[in-house]
C-alpha cells in the first residue's frame, strides 16, 4: 500500500502481520477483495490516509502498518 | 424480573452519534465527540418514560465484538454481565455498509433488538437512500431513522424500544454460507455440557471458532482432550474455505452479507464533489494542511482574546467599583476585609474565568465535533513520532487545553501502558481552561497578547523537550497508528452546548464556591496575620529563588487547588486591583509568577485522576516532575530577565 500511487484504485490482496493487527483492520471493514486508494501521504514518513470504497470509510494508517496491506491492480469490470 | 428495570443497552461503532443520541433522551449524562473512542467507560442512566422507568446504559463505541482493545473489553464484560433486555444498535446511516458487520454480530446474540440509524441526514448528503421497510425485513428488528443532533426521530425510538420490549422478539441469527454453517452446527452440536455457554450455543460456538474468549482457551487447556482436538479439525476446516485464518474467514462472511445487506436496500447516487469534501481535502493536504492547522490554533487563541478581553475590562469595571466603595466607607475594619474578599471572589469568578473560559471551551467543542481532532492527529503523527509518541495521543494533549482531567481519562484507549504514562506525566504541562485565563488575564492583558502567545509556544516548546527526555527514560516501541477519520461535517451547537454545560456546571458548582470562600478565608488570614506564617514558610522559594514578593506564597496553596486561584488569591494577597497590578510587581515577576503557578504541580483533581488511573507511583512523579520544572523554567525567566 505504500509503493502505490495516490488516487488510484487497489484492491486489497492480503493483509499480514500479526493477529491483532490483523483482527483491527478486519473488524475496521478492511477485507481482502475490497477496493482501497491512497488519498495522500503525509510528508516526513508520516501516515498515508487510506480510503476503502467498498464501504466508504478513512483510516490514517502509520507507515509500518500500511506496508503490511498488499494490494494488486484491479481489471476494468470494477471501477 | 418483573419488577426489575428493564435494561436498554446502545451499543454501536465509534463515532457514530450514540452518546449524542443516549444524552438526547437520558439527559446530559454522556460527553460527546467527533473523536473515535471517547467514552471509555459506559455511562448508566435511570429514565422515566410514560410512567415506566427504564434503565439505559451508553457503552464505549466498539468496532466488533472481539475483545482486543480496551473498550471492546468494556463492552463485552459488560454485556454478558447485564443481560440485557433489549440492545439498540445505533448506526452511522452514512457507513451503513461497513457498520452492519458489527450488526450482524449482535444479531448472533439473539436478544430482542432495534437498529437506529443515526445521522441520517449526512447518508442523504452523502447520495444514500436508504429502504427501512427492506432493511427491517432483511435484519428482522426495527429500524429507526434518526438524527441526535437535531433531536429528529427520538420520539418514534422511544415508542419502538416500548413496543420491543413489550413483544420481546428474539431475531434469528444471520445464515452464512454453506460450508462455514456446517461447521457451527457440528461444533453446536458437539458442545460439552459444562462449556461455558455466552449468550446462546450458536454464538458461543462462532466464537470459539474465530478463537476469540479466553474462557474457550482455558476451557479447553483444562479438560476435554477430545473436544480440543475435534475445535482443532473444525478451526482448520473453517480456515482452508479461503486460505485463511478461520478468524478472518468469518469476518469475511459477515463483511460480505452486510455489502449484500447494503446493496438490497440502498441506492447511492454518485455525487459530486461537495464543498465540505474539498475543504477536506485541503486541511488534510501533506503540505497546506499543516499550514492551515497553524492558522486554526493561532486564530482560536487570537478570537479568545478578541473575544475576552474587553468583555473582561467590562465586567471588571463594577466590581472594581464595589470594592472602592466598600474601603471608603468601612476602613480597614474585619467586615470591610471579608467584603472585599466577597467581592473579589463573585467578581473574579465572573470577570476573569467566564470571558475566557466559555469562548476557549465553545472552540474545543467546535474542533471536536466537527471532526478535527483526528485530522490533527493524523497531521501530527509523523511529528509525534520523533519524540516518541503516536499521533493516538495529539486529541488527549488537544483535550487537555480545555482539561487536563478529561484528558488524562482519555489516555486509556492508548493500547500500551508505556504510552499512557508517558502521555499522562506529559498533560499537566499543557496549558488548560484555567491555565489559559491566567496566561490571558494576566499576560495578554497586561503585557499584550504577543507576550501571551510567545508564553504558549514556549510552553508547547517545553512539552516536545519534556517528551524527548521521558523517551530516554522510557524505551519507545510504536505499534503505528491506526486511526478512523470520520468524515468532516458542521457541529451541531445543542452538542457543544452540551459540553460547555458540562465544563460551566462543574466550575460552577465546586470552583467557583472554592474560589469565593478562599477569597474570604484570605482576607480573614491576612486580618489576623496567619497568612504571614505560610509566606514565611515558603519565603525561601518564592522570593529567595524566584525574586517573587513574599505575599504571594499562600497563593500557591489555592492554585494547587485549582490553577485559576492563584490568579485571583493574588490580588487578594497583594491587596491591589486589576488594573493597579503592575504598580506592586514588575513585569519579570509576572512572568515568573505564571511561568511557575502553571507548572508547579498538576492540580488537585489533575493529580487525583493521574493517581486513579495509573497509580500512586506515577502521580508522585508526576508532582515531582512538574515541581522540577517549574523551579527550574520560572528561575531562567528570572535570570534570562535579568540580562536585560
Amino acid at each position: 500500500m505504500l509503493e502505490v500511487p495516490a488516487g488510484q484504485i487497489f484492491k486489497i490482496a492480503e493483509i499480514r502481520g500479526g493477529q491483532g493487527l490483523h483482527r483491527r483492520l478486519l473488524a475496521l471493514g478492511f477485507h481482502p477483495g475490497d477496493l482501497v486508494t491512497l488519498d495522500n501521504e503525509a510528508i516526513m514518513n508520516g501516515p498515508v490516509l487510506v480510503r476503502n470504497l467498498t464501504t466508504d470509510t478513512r483510516i490514517g494508517l502509520g507507515r509500518g502498518i500500511a506496508q503490511k496491506i498488499m494490494v494488486e491492480t484491479v481489471t476494468g469490470d470494477e471501477r | 424480573m418483573s419488577d426489575r428495570a428493564p435494561v436498554i443497552v446502545f451499543i454501536g461503532q465509534p463515532n457514530c452519534g450514540k452518546s449524542t443520541l443516549f444524552n438526547s433522551i437520558a439527559g446530559y449524562k454522556a460527553q460527546t465527540s467527533n473523536f473515535p473512542g471517547t467514552t471509555v467507560t459506559h455511562v448508566h442512566s435511570e429514565v422515566l418514560w410514560n410512567g415506566k422507568v427504564y434503565s439505559i446504559v451508553d457503552l464505549p463505541g466498539t468496532y466488533s465484538l472481539s475483545p482486543h482493545e480496551p473498550q471492546e473489553k468494556v463492552v463485552l464484560t459488560h454485556i454478558f454481565k447485564e443481560k440485557p433486555d433489549l440492545i439498540v444498535n445505533v448506526i452511522d446511516a452514512s457507513l451503513l455498509g461497513r457498520s452492519l458487520e458489527l450488526t450482524l454480530e449482535l444479531l448472533e446474540l439473539e436478544y430482542p433488538m432495534v437498529v437506529v440509524l443515526n445521522m441520517i441526514d449526512l447518508a442523504r448528503k452523502k447520495g444514500i437512500t436508504i429502504n427501512v421497510e427492506e432493511l427491517e425485513k432483511k435484519l428482522g428488528v426495527p429500524v429507526v431513522k434518526t438524527v441526535a443532533t437535531r433531536g429528529f426521530g427520538t420520539d418514534n425510538l422511544i415508542a419502538t424500544i416500548e413496543r420491543a420490549l413489550k413483544l420481546k422478539v428474539r431475531p434469528t441469527a444471520p445464515r452464512y454460507s454453506r460450508e462455514v454453517e456446517k461447521r457451527i452446527k457440528e461444533l453446536m452440536n458437539i458442545l460439552p455440557e459444562d462449556f461455558p455457554v455466552v449468550a446462546n450455543q450458536r454464538f458461543t460456538a462462532i466464537k470459539a471458532i474465530e478463537g476469540e474468549t479466553l474462557a474457550v482457551d482455558r476451557f479447553i487447556s483444562e479438560h476435554n482432550l477430545s473436544f480440543k482436538q475435534e475445535l482443532d479439525r473444525l478451526r482448520q476446516e473453517v480456515s482452508a474455505l479461503r486460505d485463511a485464518p478461520a478468524y478472518e474467514v468469518i469476518s469475511a462472511e459477515r463483511h460480505h452479507l452486510a455489502l449484500k445487506i447494503f446493496e438490497d436496500c440502498c441506492r447511492v447516487a454518485r455525487l459530486k464533489i461537495s464543498a465540505i469534501d474539498k475543504l477536506d481535502n485541503l486541511i488534510m493536504d501533506p503540505v497546506l494542511g499543516y499550514f492551515f492547522m497553524l492558522v486554526i490554533f493561532a486564530g482560536m487563541f487570537y478570537l479568545i482574546f478578541k473575544v475576552g478581553s474587553p468583555l473582561e475590562t467590562w465586567l471588571l469595571k463594577p466590581w472594581e467599583a464595589i470594592r472602592l466603595s466598600i474601603e471608603n466607607n468601612l476602613g480597614h475594619s474585619l467586615l470591610a476585609e471579608l467584603l472585599v474578599g466577597l467581592v473579589q471572589g463573585i467578581g473574579g469568578g465572573l470577570a476573569i474565568v467566564f470571558p475566557y473560559f466559555i469562548p476557549l471551551l465553545f472552540l474545543m467543542g467546535f474542533l471536536e465535533d466537527a471532526g478535527y481532532l483526528a485530522r490533527a492527529s493524523f497531521l501530527l503523527d509523523a511529528f509525534m513520532h520523533r519524540l516518541g509518541l503516536h499521533g493516538k495521543s495529539v486529541p488527549m494533549f488537544i483535550l487537555g487545553f480545555g482539561c487536563n482531567v478529561p484528558a488524562i481519562m482519555a489516555t486509556r484507549i492508548l493500547e500500551s501502558r508505556r504510552d499512557r504514562i508517558v502521555t499522562a506525566l506529559l498533560i499537566p504541562f499543557i496549558p488548560c481552561a484555567a491555565r489559559t485565563t491566567i496566561i490571558l488575564a494576566l499576560v495578554a492583558f497586561l503585557l499584550g497578547p504577543w507576550w501571551a502567545l510567545g508564553f504558549y509556544f514556549f510552553n508547547i516548546f517545553l512539552i516536545a523537550i519534556l517528551a524527548l527526555i521521558l523517551k530516554k527514560w522510557f524505551k519507545y516501541d510504536s505499534p503505528g497508528l491506526i486511526l478512523e477519520i470520520p468524515s468532516l461535517k458542521v457541529p451541531s451547537l445543542k452538542s457543544i452546548w452540551q459540553k460547555i454545560y458540562f465544563n460551566l456546571k462543574e466550575f460552577v458548582r465546586f470552583a467557583w464556591p472554592i474560589l469565593i470562600g478562599g477569597s474570604i478565608l484570605l482576607s480573614f488570614l491576612s486580618y489576623v496575620q496567619f497568612d504571614r506564617l505560610i509566606n514565611a514558610i515558603l519565603s525561601p522559594l518564592v522570593s529567595g529563588l524566584l525574586g517573587l514578593p513574599q505575599s504571594l506564597g499562600v497563593t500557591l496553596i489555592f492554585g494547587f487547588l485549582r490553577k485559576e486561584l492563584s490568579l485571583l488569591m493574588m490580588f487578594q494577597a497583594l491587596g491591589v486591583g486589576y488594573g493597579q497590578l503592575l504598580s506592586v510587581i514588575t513585569k519579570t515577576q509576572l512572568l515568573t509568577f505564571v511561568a511557575f503557578v502553571s507548572f508547579f504541580i498538576p492540580c488537585l483533581s489533575t493529580l487525583s485522576i493521574i493517581w486513579k488511573e495509573l497509580g500512586k507511583k506515577v502521580a508522585m512523579m508526576s508532582a515531582a516532575l512538574n515541581l522540577s520544572v517549574a523551579v527550574v523554567v520560572s528561575w531562567l525567566i528570572r535570570l534570562v530577565a535579568s540580562l536585560f
